[in-house]
């Protein structure tokens, strides 16, 4: 990152359909576990798609169940997540709140507690008048970070990112820019979606989504699947995280992001405006895009979206085309628009520490000129120094995020 | 923290007229408006005139041909404040815009398709157009702002999270300047959520809708107003912790700076008003209603019309409507 401020992850924590921490999570993608199941949320009778990849809600038996009542879904979902972050960095006190009380917290939703803005909608349509200042006043995206910030014990500065599906990177890149600039020394950063009937409807709406498996870089891939999921990060100054004998994780060593203004919902055929975000996140890092051991791509099995950027690698990784692993993990968790840029993050931070590498699920025939860089079962590699993680988004968004081993 | 920001061009989109001029007069006449679970039923409001000419341009892009009225408020808002700043350096400009409801009208009718006609009849024109981040595009697009591009959410207090995102953008050296707007727009459901909190019972409020912007440049001893600093993130639920997070943020703004009152006709108002009694009075900002990221905007660009020799440092408050408070500190020219 810029200055000569180096930037540490200290702390990770999610909840995915895949399970209720970030570790259960990581166990099944390698495992090939793919989450895609009957969405039970509410009706889809009138979509052509019936699937998603929900989350299995964590209880928070230690909350009060008035409290707990209050909370949106999209909140059940980050709070876990982010109270796993804070602990494993070791920020966590023994009542389960933040021992830093200042803490900026840096964020990404694309919807918020919409599901408490469909009940409301719902409500005033029916002309009902009963609980709808229950349902409008916690629907909207700064709620659930009131819902943190109180149940975590901690205030202070905030940013709520919504740049559709790139938010989640937006979101790190930004935390580690406070913290690059000396705006801050320590922020909690991530993403969170839940799945409601407005969005889900609307990529149904879009025939986005795919009735059969979603098969991101494959010739056949028909669509994406709607996911949900929370994770969150604790970066800091290398300096902070010293000084207080926290260990890092990794460091986060580059960051590019763009807008691609081709088109509302479609990027630009020739893939170069991800190119260039790709670029700027190696030049940052400091490394050529050979150096980089693994890709966790966008891939959302849409047909427009997976061949340009396969074309995008292509010119990225030029004859490090292979060398570099690439994979979607779309495929197991799904779409979790504003929380995919977090959970991808974080899935390509364990890659980096592990070695493993998340298979590149229900590939039958892949697109040929991205094909000898997809990764299979059971692959690893050794000693891996930088990953990339890769997102695209509604409007043009374009980011990309470089993480370096600590050592 | 410190921000440093040189104001290097101002635009407004306001009930009261299109431009600077209009939002600095302040006269915009009221019109009856139907909430959507209420029929028959009418609260004053105020609204962007849409028909006026500055827009006519705007409707005649083919990329604008779906968008939302906050699209429009947010391209000419943009347009006013980027002036004639070259594609050369429109390539070098951040774009940061706030809202807290955002592309409300699509969202409600978007919805309101699924709930009345079934999901089947859903419009694809209409979804995209709900995003968050559409309107960011589409002033990125017609305007050639093709750099780094964030839509920011929340209450009143992501203004100051705008602008301290525009500091930081600056500070990296990611470019050369920020255009930072807040933007809302009108729709019959916002009356039914403000019902609901009892707003319009609130003696004077008034529904409102709109956008402003400004440009921003490093501040290096420019010649312009400065926005010179920013404190946030006092935070509140309840309105207990409201009146402690007020006296914390009231409590950091030094004496010798005259501080706005900008609570007008909210709920706040009596809490600004009893924490601000022995501070010196200052100008009455005119009144365009309640339009959260697009009111936080014109507050700013109001006070920054009051900077002067007589003035030449003041700080102004911003009163979130249910996350947090910030404060601005503004000085004049040097």
């Amino acid at each position: 990152m810029p200055g000569e401020t180096d930037i540490v992850v200290t702390g990770i924590g999610a909840v995915t359909p895949l399970g209720e921490t970030f570790a259960g999570s990581w166990d099944a993608l390698i495992a090939g576990r793919d989450a895609q199941a009957p969405l039970e949320l509410f009706d889809t009778s009138g979509c052509r798609c019936h699937t998603a990849a929900s989350c299995r809600l964590p209880a928070l038996d230690d909350l009060p169940a008035k409290i707990v009542r209050r909370f949106s879904r999209a909140s059940r979902l980050a709070l876990p997540a982010a109270r796993e972050a804070l602990a494993h960095a070791g920020l966590l006190d023994a009542a389960g709140r933040s021992s830093l009380r200042e803490l900026p917290i840096s964020v990404s939703t694309t919807a918020g507690g919409m599901a408490f803005g469909e009940d409301f909608a719902r409500r005033v349509f029916a002309q009902q008048r009963a609980h709808l200042f229950d349902q409008v006043s916690r629907y909207l995206p700064q709620q659930q970070i009131l819902d943190l910030q109180q149940t975590l014990g901690f205030r202070g500065h905030s940013v709520i990112i919504a740049n559709a599906c790139a938010s989640g990177a937006n979101a790190i890149g930004h935390a580690a820019a406070l913290i690059a600039t000396g705006a801050a020394e320590c922020v909690l950063t991530g993403g969170f979606e839940a799945i409601t009937e407005l969005v889900y409807v609307g990529f149904d709406c879009l025939q986005a989504t795919s009735t059969d498996k979603c098969r991101p870089f494959d010739v056949n891939r028909s669509g994406l699947m709607i996911g949900e999921a929370a994770a969150f990060l604790v970066l800091e100054s290398a300096a902070h995280a010293a000084r207080r004998s926290a260990s890092p994780l990794c460091r986060l060593t580059g960051y590019g992001h763009s807008t691609d203004v081709f088109h509302l919902t479609q990027p630009k055929p020739d893939g170069g405006v991800l190119v260039e975000v790709m670029r700027a996140a190696v030049q940052q890092a400091g490394i050529t895009p050979r150096d980089l051991a693994y890709i966790n791509a966008h891939g959302t099995a849409t047909q427009v979206n997976d061949g340009v950027e396969a074309g995008a690698y292509t010119t990225f990784l030029g004859d490090a085309l292979g060398m570099t692993r690439i994979s979607s993990t779309k495929a197991a968790i799904g779409h979790t628009l504003g929380a995919a840029g977090s959970i991808e993050a974080l899935f390509a931070i364990a890659a980096l520490r592990s070695g493993k590498l998340p298979p590149q699920l229900n590939l039958q025939t892949p697109i040929p000129e991205i094909a000898p860089a997809l990764v299979g079962a059971n692959e690893s590699t050794e000693n891996p120094q930088h990953v990339m993680s890769v997102n695209l988004g509604f409007g043009g968004s374009n980011a990309a995020l470089v993480f370096s081993s600590a050592a | 923290m410190k921000l440093d920001l040189a104001i290097a061009g101002q635009g407004a989109v306001t009930p009261a007229g299109i431009g600077l001029d209009a939002l600095l007069e302040g006269r915009a006449v009221p019109v009856q408006a139907e909430a959507s679970g209420r029929p028959g039923q009418t609260w004053p409001v105020l609204r962007v005139d849409l028909k006026a000419p500055a827009f006519a341009h705007w409707q005649r892009e083919p990329r604008l041909r779906r968008a939302s009225p906050i699209t429009f408020f947010l391209v000419e808002a943009a347009a006013q404040a980027l002036g004639d700043t070259t594609p050369e350096a429109r390539a070098q400009t951040g774009l940061i815009v706030a809202y807290s409801a955002g592309c409300l009208t699509y969202s409600r009718r978007f919805y309101e398709q699924i709930v009345e006609q079934g999901q089947r009849s859903a419009s694809p024109a209409l979804f995209p157009e709900t995003v968050f981040n559409s309107p960011v595009s589409h002033v990125a697009t017609v305007l050639g702002l093709n750099g780094a591009a964030y839509a920011l959410v929340g209450d009143e207090g992501a203004w100051v999270s705008a602008l301290i995102t525009a500091s930081v953008w600056l500070k990296e050296g990611r470019v050369q300047q920020v255009l930072v707007l807040g933007a809302e727009e009108f729709d019959p459901l916002v009356l039914d959520a403000y019902r609901s909190a009892r707003w319009l019972r609130q003696k004077g409020f008034l529904t409102s809708e709109g956008a402003a912007g400004i440009l921003v440049r490093a501040a290096n001893g420019s010649s312009t107003p400065t926005i010179t600093s920013a404190r946030d993130g006092f935070i509140y639920r309840t309105r207990k912790e409201a009146s402690e997070a007020a006296q914390a943020l009231i409590a950091t703004a030094d004496t010798a700076a005259p501080l706005l009152r900008t609570a007008r006709h909210k709920w706040l108002a009596p809490l600004e008003e009893q924490l601000t009694k022995n501070r010196p009075p200052t100008p009455e900002l005119p009144y365009l209603g309640e339009a959260f990221l697009a009111s936080a905007a014109w507050r700013m660009l109001q006070a920054v019309s009051l900077l002067g020799p007589a003035l030449p440092r003041l700080h102004l408050p911003v009163w979130g409507l249910n996350h947090q408070f910030g404060l601005l500190e503004l000085s004049a020219a040097k």
